[in-house]
């Protein structure tokens, strides 16, 4: 049986921050991820805006938090070397009653000092973003808010979590958790673990892990939402985030211009579905609502959908909550349980918020030998074409391209296997390959080639996403 | 670095202008491609049907790349292959990148020959699940006829454009399970002859009026659900492979917003879609021929 200080319960975003953060502190730390990878979750698939913070309740922790993490965001991603694009963004009202929620929110921002917000008029919007409809007729806009890749964030997170000492143990799935003398006993399917503190970040599924040993208070119910991806090619894509207020009080709509240079739209709303299964209705929604605010996008553009969980935190008498809960039911065991928006605003406040509450209870001083610092793979498109050459002349594998839709080369490749990517879906998270408009008909055989190759195992063996998910010979095992 | 023509693709159209621009006179050719061997997507046909206007046999897509390389080779068009196109610009340079660095390349005329890419699942508006198991019918071509690899077991074919109807063929005599092809309309998109020799030989059941609507299966595909289009009925079909032919879309995506220079010519399936070889190769040597004529010594 090993010993850890601090058990982290998943890896997503807030299991990796949480990591990384504990790394602050002389503490033996171990992340258990069920999957093959981190960010497999609901941490896969979101709206990937950074908000600036005008969204919530002035005095709340996540209205607090929100903004903090917004001032500092550049800087996080600077320190973990991840692409953040502060485009700003524009919510859209096309009516009164919008009108007056968006008036509200500027209000709730200037009390929250949200730097640079501006009351829009529908002239002064379309100036801005001449492709919007003409229907608008305020905009609040917010010049911090910015847009990150959500999975590139917690990879990043992980990673440096992993360089400064944290264990991340992958396909350990916890299957029960007891209360001992020394502090808690974590029973997986791998092994037992013996730790003295415990954070539970399982994201859906945090409520039942909490409920492995305490009640808990909080139920989730976790609902969907379709999204659909537009080529970079697209003609009159936004150049800010645009988020569309309804009139009718329903749920909003973004268009989110990603640091990929494709565009992002959703999310829809639909009924509670605990899988990630797309609705069509979802998707003629997002479709709808796009050609409404966007009208000269071309919606022939989409090169794909897909569809995203979230775990929508309920009192039990199915009451909704709107604050983040961190629950603590007992000493030393702290569980994060139904953190949606703003969560990956918020990953590392909250990561950071979770692991002093550990590091208080344990009485753990500093860590001198933390390095916040993390470099990511470093990727041919986006270089000089000096720098390019440079590349290739280190390593000829740069001259390679394997995905010529997003210009990846093998170099990038072979750099995220070794960085512990074994799937193929791990490959396109590191690298961005099969991202594009082809969706990878012309690379995955390479990809699977390259992984097959590097991790000394049969190509029958490599998988999409893990177990069951093998790419040839039609699937090892039914569903 | 400096070319008189640079013709980027060197399957069958990049092949037969290179070839008819050096007939005319043109002495300074470069032909680049992406992939290690010429031929672009005929090696992997490896059915026959091509060249039977020029070499007046029906060849396979590997015989037919055997006699235009065999060609080339007698010419001083020089191939330069296992190299990317990153970029080509206004200024008549792109940019070119190998194993061995970047090259930055003056071009006086240039023929984009790149051929197809595959219209993907993703476009469509398909409910359900995102397994693996879903492969374009050029995908699935190319993993099994160049890599030797077993796509799947019991297959259903989304489109029946001549390449999902060569596809359902093959994959039954690789001894797989072809339940059907789907296809929206109420005829099949292909060609007459491969329909007959495709599929009518075979017995494929082909179900007209109907699309997917859904994928289903977590991790690997586990089965669909077909949707008619008259009725809106719909039914689950288990299977653990699609395999779709949902079109093909000029790539273009290197001369893109460039405009339309007098120095760039389009030949071949990058121009438009040919049903056959025959056709690209005309299309594309009588470009060559043009070019090639204008750079003459």
């Amino acid at each position: 049986m090993r010993g850890f200080d601090v058990v982290v319960i998943g890896g997503g975003l807030l299991g990796c921050f949480t990591a990384r953060n504990l790394c602050r502190r002389r503490l033996h730390i171990a992340l258990l991820e069920a999957r093959e990878d981190v960010c497999t979750g609901v941490s896969r698939a979101n709206t990937a805006i950074v908000y600036p913070g005008y969204d919530h309740k002035p005095g709340t922790l996540k209205a607090e938090m929100t903004v903090r993490a917004n001032a500092r965001f550049a800087e996080l991603c600077a320190e973990l070397d991840v692409p953040f694009s502060r485009c700003g963004s524009l919510m859209l009202s096309c009516g009164e009653k919008a009108d007056a929620v968006l008036r509200e929110k500027y209000n709730n921002g200037l009390s929250m000092a949200v730097p640079g917000l501006r009351l829009l008029s529908g002239e002064e919007t379309r100036e801005l973003e001449p492709s919007l409809t003409k229907s608008v007729t305020s905009a609040l806009y917010a010049p911090t808010a910015g847009t990150v890749n959500p999975w590139e964030l917690g990879i990043a997170a992980s990673e440096n979590a992993a360089a400064n000492g944290a264990e991340l143990l992958f396909n350990t799935r916890v299957l029960g958790i007891r209360k001992t003398a020394e502090g808690y006993r974590i029973e997986t399917d791998q092994e037992v673990f013996a730790c003295r503190a415990v954070v539970n970040c399982a994201g859906l599924y945090a409520d039942k892990v909490q409920e492995m040993l305490f009640p808990s208070a909080v139920r989730i119910v976790p609902d969907g939402a379709d999204y659909l991806i537009l080529d970079r090619a697209a003609d009159n894509k936004p150049t800010h985030i645009i988020q569309y207020e309804p009139e009718d009080g329903g749920k909003g709509f973004n268009a989110v211009p990603t640091v990929e240079g494709s565009l992002l739209l959703g999310p829809s709303e639909r009924d509670n579905e605990l899988d990630f299964a797309v609705s069509e209705k979802g998707l003629a929604s997002v479709r709808e609502r796009a050609a409404f605010v966007l009208p000269g996008l071309d919606l022939g553009a989409v090169i794909r959908s897909f569809a995203a969980v979230r775990p929508n935190p309920r009192r039990e008498d199915g009451g909704s909550i709107g604050s983040f809960v961190i629950e603590n039911p007992a000493p030393g065991f702290w569980s994060m349980i139904g953190i949606k928006t703003p969560g990956l605003t918020c990953a590392d406040e909250l990561g950071r918020f979770a692991a002093e509450k550990a590091a208080a209870f344990l009485n753990a001083g500093p860590n001198k030998r933390f390095d916040p610092r993390r470099s990511g793979i470093k990727k041919a498109r986006g270089m000089s074409w000096e720098q390019r050459a440079a590349a290739i002349r280190s390593d000829p594998d740069y001259g390679e391209v394997v995905c010529c839709c997003e210009d990846i080369t093998k170099a990038e490749v072979l750099e995220a296997i070794r960085r512990g990517a074994t799937t193929l879906d791990a490959v396109k998270r590191r690298t961005g390959a099969c991202m594009g408009r082809c969706q990878g008909s012309r690379c995955q055989q390479k990809l699977l080639a390259l992984l097959a190759r590097e991790l000394g195992v049969p190509e029958d063996a490599v998988t999409k996403d893990g177990a069951g998910s093998e790419v040839l010979g039609g699937g090892r095992h039914a569903d | 670095m400096q070319t008189e023509l640079l013709i980027t693709g060197a399957g069958a159209a990049g092949i037969a202008a290179a070839l008819s621009a050096w007939e005319a006179g043109c002495r300074d050719i470069l032909l680049v491609d992406r992939r290690e061997q010429p031929g672009g997507i005929l090696p992997q046909c490896l059915h026959e049907g091509f060249g039977l206007a020029s070499y007046g046999a029906e060849l396979t897509g590997p015989d037919y790349t055997d006699r235009i390389t065999e060609r080339l080779a007698q010419t001083g068009v020089r191939l330069a292959l296992g190299t990317e196109v990153l970029a080509v610009r206004g200024d008549k340079t792109a940019v070119l990148s190998d194993r061995s660095g970047l090259t930055e390349l003056c071009f006086e005329r240039l023929i984009l020959a790149a051929g197809c890419r595959e219209r993907s699942i993703g476009s469509l508006p398909v409910a359900g699940t995102r397994p693996a198991g879903i492969f374009t019918a050029g995908q699935a071509q190319e993993m099994m006829n160049l890599h030797g690899q077993d796509v799947g077991r019991e297959v259903l074919i989304l489109g029946s454009g001549d390449l999902g109807l060569i596809m359902a063929r093959q994959l039954v005599l690789a001894g797989k399970h072809v339940i059907a092809v789907v296809e929206q309309a109420a005829r099949h998109g292909g060609m007459a002859r491969n329909y007959h020799r495709c599929i009518e030989a075979f017995r494929i059941p082909m179900i007209y009026r109907a699309t997917v609507s859904a994928l289903h299966g977590r991790s690997r595909l586990s089965g669909v659900t077909l949707r008619r289009l008259d009725s809106s009925a719909e039914e689950y079909i288990p299977c653990d492979t699609l395999v779709t032919a949902l079109g093909l879309i000029p790539e273009r995506e290197l001369v893109r917003g460039l405009g339309d220079p007098d120095w760039l010519f389009l030949a071949g399936n990058c121009h438009r879609v040919h049903e056959l070889v025959d056709s690209a190769v005309a299309e594309a040597e009588a470009i060559g021929a043009r070019v090639g004529g204008e750079l003459a010594v």
